[in-house]
């Protein structure tokens, strides 16, 4: 799911890390001159950033200034800090300082994107009311410099099944759904809720399932019949490693070549496996899709008619092709 | 930028080059400073990229005079207000909303929004481990309409509408993006015709130009832009039928807003015609649309289209 060939398409995004140094100095400075005196170590650990970016950062920071009255930087228009503890203790301590001494604002681009995550969150229950939400995110328009970009999005997932997951993880207990998986088979299942996880409308369960005795990721709108059932969990998340990618390739995952348009390739970058071979034939990109199963296949490839087609082996392409005349049959 | 800050009267350009550490070093004092000078303007966008609200106050007197505009960053639009400030419930909630974004240019603007309001000196309680949202972004269209968005200007582009054989040219005010049903749409107005007009992003082909600034089009897109994505949503509906047990039985019961009329009867509404039977398609045999017949026939061609490619 982390594809990074995906990420590649390179738009125009502007260097980014000029902006972000910038950003941080900004935010660093007002933080250090709210606190006395704090080390490196409560300084990195603060910002999320290494000693070493936090060491480099307040240097430059002793450093700069403004030119002052005579344009020749006296010793009133520079930063200053406690150099004998900053190189001897490991201590930051900002002794004198110049025109910034405040949080920044965000830009209007940068509260648009917190703002559009803001209600995508919306729906979810146990994290904040709706009136909450709303408050946060009239403050982040106040706080930005100019009005936030017009960014939106809508929706949330069955708020019913996930009220249930989350009392379930606070709880520590395990949940039991009727699954139907893409094969078509309906079983019962009891879970070990780690974590939910969704792709923009799509909602995922991910959790250690009892049945089959490993990790697995359960779509929200294949479970019914949820209930919270009193068994202890016997996994939680700290314990468990979750990838970041929802679905982890498998030994037993079948490999199919298809042909797509350019624009649909998108669309299947979950399931082009690394460093796929990818050539051109015609108007259209030859590539390798990598699936559990041709009964998942056949669904994908008659979802998106005109746009893929199966190449090879034979047995999918047939797969698809039965799939949809099977369709078709219904309407004669 | 320090320099700017703490002037109130404002620095003028050749003030900035000439005593500005930086800049000073390179700059020759009645000679050629053009480099020093595209260096300046890059560092202006910068700034102005990361919303600090650098101002230029034009001489008294001396309008348009390009050369004695004194540049200024005001104190008090610079630094958050004071009363926006946030707990440590907040703060983590504005954890996630940033970790939903975990592609383009998004991603670093709400990483960098984090480190902003980390100056503050909150501390999140705890990570929230149970959840992991993330908002994609698909469409290559998406970061060059959010910039022209923000930079107030026209954009151009090829927009192929379901069942036309060609993709036609737009030009259009581009006003708010949109992600509804889990789909970005652009609410913009087309500037032939001054009406309003949503796209689908996927339908967009090719490349999108920004050109000419465009005329302000104040008020909130966004909400008029979800509202009538909604009100469509109400007015389009589909009865189908499914068959028990059925993945599609399921899968499409699970959809906001569906209802069992009869049994295996499912009654649900959509948006687009021509994504719900792709939708549909895939599900096969497991479902036969009832109405309207405008679902029906797409559904039919987009089987026969499918078992054709197969065959």
């Amino acid at each position: 799911m982390a594809d990074k060939r995906h990420r590649a398409p390179a738009r125009s995004v502007p260097a980014p890390q000029a902006r972000d140094k910038l950003a941080f100095l900004l935010a660093l400075v007002p933080w250090l001159l709210e606190h006395d005196r704090v080390t490196v170590q409560d300084a990195a650990a603060h910002f999320g950033v290494s000693e070493h970016e936090i060491r480099s950062s307040v240097s430059l920071v002793a450093m700069s200034g403004v030119p002052g009255s005579t344009a020749t930087y006296q010793h009133d228009d520079l930063f200053d800090i406690d150099w004998d503890a900053f190189e001897s203790d490991d201590e930051i301590a900002i002794t004198q300082h110049v025109a910034i001494d405040d949080a920044p604002r965000l830009s209007a681009r940068e509260a648009a994107a917190l703002i559009a995550g803001l209600q995508y969150l919306q729906a979810l229950p146990g994290n904040a009311d709706r009136a909450s939400i709303r408050t946060l995110i009239e403050k982040l328009s106040r706080g930005a410099s100019a009005a936030p970009s017009q960014l939106a999005v809508a929706g949330g997932p069955d708020s019913e099944v996930l009220g249930l997951v989350q009392r379930a993880v606070t709880e520590g207990r395990r949940v039991r759904f009727a699954y139907l998986n893409s094969r078509g088979e309906r079983e019962e299942r009891d879970v070990d809720p780690l974590r939910v996880e969704s792709i923009d409308a799509d909602w995922y369960l991910r959790g250690w399932d009892h049945l089959r005795q490993a990790l697995r990721t359960f779509r929200f709108d294949r479970m019914s019949d949820m209930v919270v059932t009193d068994d202890p969990i016997e996994h939680d998340a700290s314990e468990m490693h979750l990838p970041d990618t929802l679905f982890e390739p498998s030994a037993e995952d079948l490999e199919v070549t298809i042909e797509a348009s350019p624009a649909v390739i998108g669309l299947l970058a979950d399931y082009i496996p690394d460093g796929a071979l990818t050539s051109q034939v015609g108007d259209r990109i030859r590539t390798t899709l990598r699936v559990s199963h041709y009964h998942g296949l056949k669904r994908l490839i008659a979802g998106m008619p005109g746009t893929v087609r199966v190449v090879a082996p034979e047995q999918a392409r047939r797969a698809v092709a039965e799939w949809a005349a099977a369709g078709l049959a219904r309407y004669a | 930028m320090l320099a700017l800050l703490a002037t109130e009267s404002g620095l003028t350009k050749t003030e900035i080059l000439s005593s500005v550490r930086g800049y000073a070093q390179r700059y020759v004092a009645g000679g050629d400073n053009a480099n020093l000078e595209r260096q300046f303007e890059r560092d202006k966008d910068d700034i102005r990229e990361l919303g600090v609200p650098l101002e230029t106050i034009e001489p008294l007197g001396e309008p348009g005079d390009n050369h004695n505009l004194r540049y200024r960053i005001p104190k008090g639009a610079y630094d958050l207000p004071d009363d926006v400030r946030f707990d440590s419930d907040e703060i983590a909630l504005l954890g996630l909303a940033a970790m939903a974004w975990r592609e383009g240019s998004l991603s670093a603007e709400s990483r960098r929004a984090l480190v902003k309001l980390r100056a503050l000196g909150i501390a999140a309680d705890e990570p929230m481990l149970g959840y992991a949202p993330r908002l994609r972004l698909r469409d290559a269209a998406f970061e060059p309409l959010t910039q022209a968005i923000d930079r107030h200007q026209l954009v151009r582009f090829d927009y192929l509408k379901p069942g036309e054989e060609r993709a036609r040219t737009r030009e259009v005010i581009p006003l708010a993006l949109v992600q509804y049903e889990g789909r970005w749409h652009l609410a913009a107005e087309e500037l032939a015709t001054g009406e309003g007009k949503t796209f689908l992003l996927r339908r967009i082909v090719g490349k999108v130009t920004a050109g000419k600034p465009a005329p302000e089009r104040p008020g909130d897109h966004m909400a008029r832009s979800l509202a009538e994505l909604e009100a469509v949503w109400e007015r389009g509906v589909a009865d189908v039928e499914v068959r028990e047990g059925s993945d599609a039985a399921l899968r499409l019961a699970h959809r906001r807003g569906t209802e069992e009329v009869a049994p295996g009867i499912l009654r649900m509404h959509y948006v687009d015609l021509a994504i719900l039977a792709d939708e549909l398609a895939g599900f096969g045999p497991e479902v036969l649309v009832k109405e309207p017949p405008a679902l029906r026939e797409a559904v039919v061609e987009r089987l026969q289209r499918t078992v054709a490619d197969h065959g």
